[in-house]
């Protein structure tokens, strides 16, 4: 009995701070919406978000981060999940080191990081005399190629975490060794055995890649690329309504990417408790 | 031309100041069950690893039907192996695990189809093909490995303790399945386990491993009842291992605790007042009620009995020396007192002198 009304106590005090928590957040993510909904005096519309909408702008820089974003995906995954792979099967004594440099975007601000990109690579590379590539500003294809550079870096904390949890989840060493023994050579085991059981980390890492990328501003304006954080930037000096609308609609696909997530990760959640019983 | 040849194999991991495997022989025959033996850390699981092609060898070679593979990749060794952890691939269901190997090789979809069928149908667990391995109890997650690992008709099976995570009654039912799949496919088998009863009861010849080095290899009969030093006299089965002082090479006399007993003559390379060590298996020994036997019977007091089930142990103090001797229980059996002077008898054939 009394352990249940400790129980019941120690809820209420939880439930306690997770409604504070709650209203901390929610009260100016409503006062946002509600104000994104007053382009017309005195009457509540979606006039904001329709204006939003219909401007081609918007759509070009939407488009063009979600192609980046998708671009960075596949530039992460296929840079840390080998990597994360090796480090977990064949050198762990490196893991401190590797988790070192994918901690550094924490560490230097994007806007250093696009000036030493701007400088790096914005002259041809030579060595001893011997041009290797050329300028990366040069053009806009190569422009794009360092922007999506920039954002795999950004990128590195949340995918490497992901990928490494992930990993630590399986009994990588052995599944390697039974794929090896039934013929499989590396590219066999990373496709068809580890990165299927990688799905929900993999998840996890390229929707909060994706999350980056769609918002970042420094490194997109610094290169001068049409992306969707410079085109928010831009509008919010111009107009008051917009904006709100668009930071609603942004929430909004950020939740919807956070629902996939726990929708993904809830399969393999129940599949481990199953395992486990065994 | 023996099927599989290991020739002075020697491991030393990087850092380590000892090898973890040294001077390893062995020639196995094509369609024999082999065993290795012995406690953690004895080198038996890098010795078969050294075979699978996961740990290169320090120093000799491995010959699989005449070729050299001592280091050629894993992938292409055609050797099927089943981990102590299952090892399923989660994300395949169990025909999927099962016919993993053979899709790597490209074989026809139609041919994979009837290969996994015959497996599911020779581990008896046919409906359930299209389970995850994490809906499966782990002796049928064993099953299936063991499947998955045949499947690609490897050329050699290894097995790393396959059933130590399971419990005692599917693990007996599992091993005798093992070896009746065994026989069925004729196919040479390499077996790791720490579990004495597992390695006498499948194998045709076991390798009792100590500190990285072979302390004997022979029949289960052999090892069990004629073991060559004190180390496999005591892993394998319940052994007295008693000091003892040679009196006469010649006649086999010997003296424990004072008392005179008798082996086989001569005890070659002893000499009279040598101290041996001497085995003799608590199941050889009789009680000697009548005082019938006037050699090679020990006089003790018993200090304690313990009642195993099938067998009564009984502890019996000779001097300094603790001798174990086991009794078939029966109903009618009696059992000496706590306390109670008795003597044993034992022939001469059972006293074994160990290689020190």
């Amino acid at each position: 009995m009394h352990k249940g009304t400790g129980m019941k106590r120690f809820s209420w005090f939880a439930w306690l701070w997770f409604m504070i928590g709650a209203v901390y957040f929610i009260i100016p993510l409503w006062g946002t919406f509600v104000f994104s909904l007053q382009k017309q005096r005195g009457v509540l519309s979606f006039a904001a978000y329709q204006s939003a909408f219909a401007d081609p702008n918007f759509w070009e820089s939407f488009l063009f981060s979600n192609l980046m974003a998708l671009l960075t995906i596949m530039a992460s995954l296929l840079l840390i999940v080998p990597t994360a792979y090796w480090v977990r099967l064949r050198l762990p004594r490196l893991r401190p080191v590797v988790e070192f440099i994918t901690l550094l975007p924490f560490v230097i601000p994007p806007i250093v990081l696009v000036f030493g990109f701007l400088k790096s690579y914005s002259q041809p590379f030579t060595l001893f005399g011997i041009p290797l590539f050329p300028s990366l500003t040069s053009n806009t294809l190569l422009t794009n190629f360092l922007l999506v550079m920039g954002y795999t870096v950004l990128a590195l904390p949340y995918m490497y975490r992901a990928v490494d949890n992930g990993l630590r989840a399986m009994d990588v060493a052995t599944l390697t060794e039974a794929a090896q023994s039934l013929g499989a050579g590396w590219g066999t085991i990373l496709w068809r055995v580890i990165m299927p059981n990688l799905r929900s980390a993999l998840l996890s890492g390229a929707l909060l890649t994706f999350a980056i990328v769609v918002g970042e501003l420094a490194i997109a304006t610094f290169l001068a690329r049409p992306a969707f954080g410079p085109y928010l930037a831009l509008l919010g000096n111009h107009r008051a309504y917009e904006p709100a609308a668009l930071a609603i609609v942004s929430f909004g696909l950020t939740w919807l990417a956070m629902g996939l997530i726990n929708l993904v990760t809830r399969g393999t959640q129940a599949e481990s408790i199953v395992t486990g019983a065994h | 031309m023996a099927f599989l040849e290991l020739s002075g194999v020697r491991k030393i991991f990087p850092n380590a100041s000892s090898a973890a495997v040294e001077s390893f022989d062995l020639a196995v025959e094509r369609g024999e069950f082999i065993s290795f033996l012995g406690p953690s850390g004895c080198g038996k699981t890098t010795t078969l690893r050294m075979v699978a092609g996961f740990e290169t060898p320090t120093a000799g070679s491995i010959l699989m039907d005449g070729r050299d593979i001592t280091t050629v990749r894993p992938n292409q060794r055609s050797i099927g192996m089943v981990f102590q952890s299952y090892a399923l691939f989660p994300n395949m269901t169990v025909a999927g695990n099962i016919g993993f190997g053979m899709s790597v090789a490209h074989m026809p979809k139609d041919e994979i189809q009837q290969r996994v069928r015959e497996m599911l149908a020779l581990i008896k667990l046919e409906a359930l093909g299209s389970r995850y391995p994490y809906q499966l109890s782990g002796g049928q997650q064993q099953r299936v490995a063991l499947a998955r690992a045949l499947a690609i008709r490897p050329q050699l099976l290894l097995l790393d303790e396959p059933l130590s995570a399971l419990d005692a009654k599917i693990r007996v039912a599992l091993r005798t399945e093992i070896r009746a799949i065994q026989r069925q496919l004729g196919i040479t088998t390499i077996y790791v386990t720490h579990d004495q009863e597992e390695a006498l009861s499948l194998s045709d010849r076991v390798v009792v491993m100590n500190q990285g080095v072979v302390e004997q290899v022979g029949a289960p009969f052999e090892i069990y009842n004629f073991p060559k030093t004190a180390f496999v006299a005591s892993f394998v089965g319940t052994l007295n291992v008693v000091d003892a002082t040679v009196v006469d090479p010649n006649t086999g006399a010997l003296e424990v605790a004072g008392q005179r007993i008798y082996a086989l003559p001569p005890l070659a390379g002893r000499s009279a007042g040598q101290t041996v060590k001497l085995a003799l298996r608590p199941e050889l020994f009789s009680p000697d009620s009548t005082g019938l036997h006037d050699e090679n019977c020990l006089t003790g007091t018993v200090e304690n009995v313990i009642f195993l089930g099938a067998v009564v142990r009984i502890h019996l103090r000779v001097g300094e020396t603790l001798l174990l001797m086991d009794e078939f229980n029966n109903p009618n059996l009696s059992v000496p007192a706590l306390g109670a002077t008795i003597h044993l008898y034992f022939q001469r054939e059972n006293c074994l002198l160990l290689v020190q």
